[in-house]
């Protein structure tokens, strides 16, 4: 069974646009998909429907999530069925610790799934754990939220995250844009541990760097918000030498 | 008769019958005074551009019979004065120390006009008096609890008299049941390089009336600290007037006010910036649920000659229901040269975008709303006062407020 099944999904925007125009995805638990595409293709709108972003309204087709309508769900009620979306911009929310934060995020699902919540110790050891993976200081968790995180740090907080909550379906959303090599590399390495025959993982990218990191199973490419090309990763490869500029014309 | 001698007749009656008897002359003659004041100016109304946006309909609908404050306000320090420092109440201040008294009674605002002022000044029996000698550095805060039991009214007057370099903590809480109003004054006077921090909280019940003044006169370096939380009383309204009155003092104000149901909240600043080179600081924040409305007028008066004054007010309301309301409305008023003042005033609803991200993390919908308004308010609370037992205690009233909110 997959699980991610999206079937002729149409999406519009507040002002009526319509940004998807009938997307088809499947994902099977242990994959890695790489959705491509140039701006205004829809990538973002995809991320943000998925994790159910107000502001989209969809107009056709469905979205399956282990088989159940996902679409039916409010935004905490999937994250707490496991999907994860690292956001391309972390929001700043002054005033509330991030460790706080995250333990409430972390009891939420643990809850859900039916497993004891941590109290303020066994969270913090935890938490220890995963911080050494992607090279965060832990002073960064006693800042408010994404205050005065750099934009690597952002991004980073948000992969650490994402090994805390352990999604079994993670969406990352440009996690790559504003990188610099190191911080690359570190997001990069965070990802491929959290590789995992029952998880799967949805990058939305641009560029096609990321992938020479987190090497995808399937790479997909976005044009006007349709699927209008897949293969493997080679597929990647051969976009980044030709650019989006022929697939534009052929869709 | 007039609706205006309608809503002062009570009060004035209960004026002429009050004994009074053993007070001295000077005291017998200031009441005298007040009350004829009292008689003139009539209860403020929307007329006036202080009282435009405050709603008096709970004050002026019924009579409140003024009753003795007596054994309704306890006052609290961890272990004896030290030497230098006198505590106690008024009554005791009259039998002892007739001189603090006179003092702390502010003539000005017999000219100045603050009607409710002047019904206290015409009918105070009790509250307490704090005076600190110089270079006296009062460790432990003082605590003040009002209890307003019952209905009637109640017209406690307070000050705080603190010498050169000397340095207190007041926090003084407003509790209570039934439909009292209570009428407080209270005055501040620092003298130079002293420091007070002054915390109130008002957590009346949701039927009681609080009516408070509260007046400070700085001298030179001296530093007065201001920290408001309103929960409770169906309607309040806490004026706070601060007057820089020497070089180089600074003035601290806050306010935290968290509103629902019909209740109706105002807090009036003035800061009156007459010597130079002073200081002035608000971060007044408000949460208003329901059909509840808040205000928050903010005036910043810097009189000619009171030159590198450094102003800045900020005002930030959260509505969190269609029918909640709040007026806000800085004020500035420059008259000197090379100052620098600022003012920010916003109302709005809870940043869709972190409720959006706290959602996506798995936090539903009203655990993420309530960490938001917490975190909204605590940023006036922890932007005020140090990380302390009183911090904590204010932070604990915001969190059993938002409890509230959920059940």
């Amino acid at each position: 069974m997959y699980l991610l099944e999206i079937n002729n999904l149409h999406a519009r925007v507040g002002d009526g646009r319509e940004i998807l125009k009938g997307i088809d995805l499947k994902v099977a638990p242990g994959e890695v998909h790489a959705i491509m595409g140039p701006n205004g293709s829809g990538k973002s709108t995809l991320a943000g429907v998925l994790a159910g972003k107000p502001g989209y309204e969809v107009t056709e087709g469905q979205v399956l999530y282990e088989g159940r309508d996902l679409l039916a769900l409010a935004p905490d009620e999937r994250a707490r069925a496991g999907i994860f979306l690292a956001f391309q911009y972390p929001v700043e929310i002054p005033g509330v610790n991030n460790m706080y934060f995250l333990r409430a995020a972390l009891n939420a699902v643990r809850r859900e799934r039916g497993e004891n919540e941590l109290d303020a110790g066994q969270f913090l050891k935890a938490v220890r754990a995963k911080l050494k993976l992607l090279d965060i200081g832990e002073d960064l968790l006693q800042r408010a939220v994404n205050v005065g995180f750099s934009g690597g740090e952002k991004k980073r907080n948000e992969i650490f995250q994402m090994a805390m909550l352990e999604p079994r379906l993670a969406i990352l959303d440009e996690t790559d844009s504003g990188l610099d090599i190191d911080a690359l590399r570190v997001v990069s390495n965070g990802v491929n541990r959290l590789r995992d025959p029952q998880r799967a993982i949805v990058l939305i990218t641009h560029y096609q760097r990321l992938l020479d990191y987190v090497v995808p199973d399937r790479v997909h490419v976005l044009g006007d918000g349709k699927i209008v090309q897949s293969g493997d990763k080679s597929l990647a490869v051969e976009l980044e030498k030709r650019g989006y500029g022929h697939l534009g014309s052929a869709a | 008769m007039s609706a205006l001698t309608a809503e002062t007749a009570p009060y004035l009656e209960a004026f002429r019958a009050r004994g009074g008897s053993g007070e001295p002359a000077w005291l017998a003659e200031r009441r005298r005074v007040a009350a004829e004041r009292f008689e003139e100016l009539g209860f403020p109304t929307r007329r006036q551009e202080q009282w435009r946006f405050t709603n008096l309909a709970p004050l002026t609908r019924s009579a409140f019979p003024p009753r003795g404050v007596e054994g309704r306000m306890r006052i609290e320090l961890a272990g004896e004065p030290p030497r230098g420092v006198w505590l106690g109440s008024v009554q005791e201040a009259l039998r002892e120390r007739p001189e603090l008294l006179r003092a702390a009674l502010d003539e000005t605002e017999i000219a100045g006009a603050q009607a409710f002022a002047l019904l206290n000044a015409a009918l105070f029996d009790d509250g307490y008096i704090l005076a600190l000698e110089p270079g006296i550095e009062l460790e432990h805060p003082v605590e003040i609890v009002h209890r307003g039991e019952g209905g009637g009214s109640f017209h406690p007057r307070s000050a705080i008299l603190l010498g050169e370099r000397s340095s207190a903590t007041v926090v003084e809480t407003f509790q209570g049941s039934g439909t009292s109003w209570t009428n407080w004054v209270s005055t501040a006077r620092l003298a130079a390089n002293a420091h007070l921090r002054h915390v109130m909280m008002q957590e009346s019940g949701p039927e009681a009336i609080q009516i408070g003044l509260a007046r400070a006169a700085l001298a030179s370096g001296a530093h007065y600290e201001n920290f408001v939380l309103t929960l409770g009383a169906r309607l309040s309204r806490i004026d706070i007037h601060a007057a820089i009155e020497g070089e180089g003092a600074r003035c601290g104000l806050g306010g935290a006010t968290l509103l629902r149901d019909s209740q109706e909240a105002t807090i009036a600043t003035l800061v009156d910036h007459a010597a130079p080179g002073g200081e002035t600081r608000e971060i007044f924040k408000s949460v208003v649920d329901g059909r509840a409305h808040g205000v928050f007028l903010g005036k910043i008066a810097v009189r000619p000659g009171a030159d590198k004054t450094d102003a800045n007010q900020v005002s930030r309301n959260l509505l969190l229901s269609p029918r909640a309301a709040v007026d806000t409305k800085p004020e500035l008023e420059i008259l000197a040269d090379d100052v620098k003042c600022s003012h920010g005033a916003t109302v709005g609803d809870l940043d869709a975008n972190a409720l959006f991200y706290l959602r996506a993390r798995g936090i539903d919908e009203g655990a993420a709303r309530a960490l938001l308004i917490e975190a909204f308010a605590a940023d006036a609370i922890d932007g005020a006062l140090p990380a302390g037992p009183i911090r904590d205690r204010l932070r604990d009233r915001l969190s059993a407020w938002l409890e509230q909110r959920g059940s």
